[in-house]
């Protein structure tokens, strides 16, 4: 369904080339759970960001659900991302000012879907993270693990092809690290494909493959 | 998807209630500024049009010319130059003159017992009600009679007459009048009706005496002051006031032009006009540079907003946002800024036009062109000004931006 071939991300830093990516392949299938491990500086985010249409990569070719999509607009990025992608960042990224339902109706809005449907979608996506009776708060009014379940919710909502996550238990505690984990595990179980980067090797240990990165390569790719 | 873009703009005005009044304000005083400014200055113009209207549109008014002063020479009024003689024989040689009034001015105080009051005195004939469409309240006016032998007799204006009688009865009383230091004796004779000011002054406040008295009474000169003329028709003014120049010229050998000026209403209507006009332009461009100020200013907010916003940009892009979107909802926002700002402006211009209009006793003029004309250069500012901090957001980096702290 994801087919990443001989990628490369060179950053210019005045004089200075920074590679980020030095040619990295694989594929991932549908329904499958993969973490991304490796030490820091390593490349993980550069890949997700490349994986989520967030950044293009200077060489080698991205195939998503067998199309190209390395070479493609800014707007046709960004309807990819609205449809086919769910993000979930370290550092929960919601819009403060914004309501919880209204955080999660967001990508409908862009996806322009009529208000009563996003109204009811983003409910129901709430529901799934148990936070169905939270509709009106704020982001600063609830826990951590909570505004990270507020961004599953919201990844969730277009019912995207793939959920990828930047590090989700990076600010959370062990406890919450490990309940948002059992909502992933059931996310992968209902058939969602999740990829995800991690540090930790507990975190990890809740995906079916590990792939380690060092230096711009891959490391080594295992089933688990 | 526009509603959200508009509840979004307001959503996000809304939490920042000081700054987002602060950078309306620019707009705010410009809209207002610009609204009060055209309609003080044609509820102004409005009125000094409709007095000069009430004069009659047939009038010239002839008035000595001022000498360029040159070399040793000082530039002065020419005042030796109008005599009775001169004002008979231009009423004769111009075909589209009816009647060429002469007029002798000066300033004189008018004393009735106790009261006193001072006044512009003028030495008029017969002719002077009728030419100036100014009618008697009370009594009548000077006579031939009254002019053939130089009588003491004196038409009061009302203001004049109420300074002096209250609301006695003046007819038939005599009054001194003092003039350069001299007492003279006057019969009261009628009393004017009241009128507005006009462009010869308040006329209410002047009395009028035969001119023949004036003359040789009271002046002891054969010069008049300056001369009143009446076209036959208003359609003739025009060429009334060719003949009139061409003759005065030709009599008084007058090639510099320099003896004589003649004003016709036409002519200060157009000096009216255009000075009101230019200073409208003025101010209103004072305005207008304060409605630029008011844009700066919003750029200014918008661009700040939109550093402040970098995560949120980043995040909206993320999650599906297109350039446009972005740019739509910064603009919109910008938008929402000046409109408002246009509309808060528009009340507060009307509000000081309103009582500016009261004050200066004028008509409250405000076209709706002027509304609208302001209206839609606040939102061209705000599109304007909103353009580039909308398109700095729309074209963020979506990498950049959510990393930015
Ligand atoms: N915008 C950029 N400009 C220049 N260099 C960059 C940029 N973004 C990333 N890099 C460099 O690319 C390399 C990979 O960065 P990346 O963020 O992908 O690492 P990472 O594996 O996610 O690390 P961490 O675990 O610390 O998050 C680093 O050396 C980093 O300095
Ligand atoms: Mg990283």
């Amino acid at each position: 369904m994801l087919e990443i071939k001989k990628i490369k991300k060179i950053y210019q830093l005045g004089k200075v080339k920074v590679e980020a990516l030095k040619g990295v392949s694989f594929g991932i299938e549908k329904g499958d759970f993969v973490a991304i491990m490796g030490p820091s500086g390593s490349g993980k985010s550069t890949l997700m960001h490349i994986i989520g249409c967030l950044d293009k990569p200077t060489e080698g070719n991205f195939f998503l659900d067998g199309k190209d999509v390395s070479k493609l607009n800014d707007d046709k990025l960004a309807e990819i991302r609205n449809k086919s992608i769910g993000f979930v960042f370290q550092q929960f990224n919601l819009l403060s000012r914004a309501s919880l339902l209204h955080n999660v109706e967001t990508p409908l809005i862009y996806a322009g879907v009529k208000v009563k449907k996003r109204r009811e979608l983003a409910k129901s996506a709430l529901d799934s993270v148990g936070l169905g009776d939270r509709l009106k708060h704020r982001p600063n009014e609830i826990s951590g693990g909570e505004r990270q379940r507020t961004a599953i919710a919201r990844a969730l909502v277009n019912n995207p092809l793939i959920i990828l996550a930047d590090e989700p238990t990076g600010n959370l505690d062990t406890k919450t690290g490990e309940e948002i984990m059992r909502i992933f595990n059931r996310l992968n179980q209902e058939g969602h494909t999740i990829i995800m980067v991690t540090h930790e090797p507990d975190i990890a240990r809740h995906a079916r493959r590990i792939i380690r990165l060092r230096d711009g390569l891959i490391e080594r790719d295992e089933k688990i | 998807m526009f509603f959200e873009i508009i509840k979004l703009a307001f959503d996000s005005l809304r939490t920042n209630k000081l700054r987002t009044f602060l950078s309306m304000l620019g707009i705010i005083i410009g809209v207002g500024a610009v609204i009060a400014i055209v309609s003080i200055g044609s509820g102004a113009r409005e009125q000094i049009t409709s007095r000069i209207s009430s004069l009659g549109s047939n009038i010239i008014n002839i008035l000595p010319g001022t000498s360029r002063g040159w070399g040793g020479r000082v530039s002065r009024s020419s005042t030796d130059i109008f005599t009775l003689e001169l004002a008979d024989y231009l009423e004769q040689v111009c075909p589209s003159v009816k009647r060429v009034l002469p007029l002798s001015q000066g300033s004189g105080l008018l004393i009735n017992g106790e009261l006193n009051v001072q006044a512009t005195l003028n030495g008029v004939n017969t002719y002077y009600p009728e030419v100036n469409n100014y009618n008697l309240a009370q009594g009548q006016f000077i006579n031939e009679e009254d002019l053939e032998n130089n009588r003491n007799v004196i038409v009061l204006g009302s203001q004049v007459a109420e300074n002096l009688f209250g609301n006695t009865n003046a007819l038939g009383e005599k009054i001194k009048l003092n003039f350069q230091n001299r007492d003279h004796l006057f019969t009261v004779i009628g009393v004017m009706e009241e009128k507005g000011a006009g462009l010869m002054g308040n006329l209410n406040n002047q009395a009028y005496i035969p001119i023949t008295t004036f003359m040789k009474k009271l002046s002891n000169s054969r010069f008049v002051t300056y001369y009143i003329a009446q076209a036959s028709s208003s359609g003739e003014a025009s060429s009334a006031v060719s003949e009139i120049e061409f003759f005065l010229t030709k009599y008084l050998k007058d090639e510099e032009k320099e003896k004589f000026n003649i004003m016709s209403q036409d002519e200060i209507l157009e000096t009216v006009n255009s000075v009101t006009a230019s200073l409208s332009l003025m101010l209103g461009g004072i305005a207008a540079i304060s409605l630029l100020v008011g844009g700066i200013g919003i750029m200014n907010i918008m661009l700040v907003s939109v550093t402040e916003r970098t995560r949120e940009i980043g995040i909206r892009k993320a999650l599906g946002a297109k350039n446009k979107n972005i740019m739509s909802q910064f603009l919109v926002e910008a938008l929402s800024l000046s409109g408002m700002g246009g509309l808060v402006g528009i009340l507060l211009g009307w509000l000081g036009a309103y009582t500016i209009a009261q004050v200066g006793k004028w008509p409250l003029v405000i076209t709706p062109v002027s509304v609208l004309l302001a209206f839609g250069f606040a939102l061209i500012i705000g599109l304007f000004f909103g353009l580039y901090p909308a398109m700095k957001a729309a074209r963020m980096d979506p990498v950049e931006a959510l990393r930015y702290e």
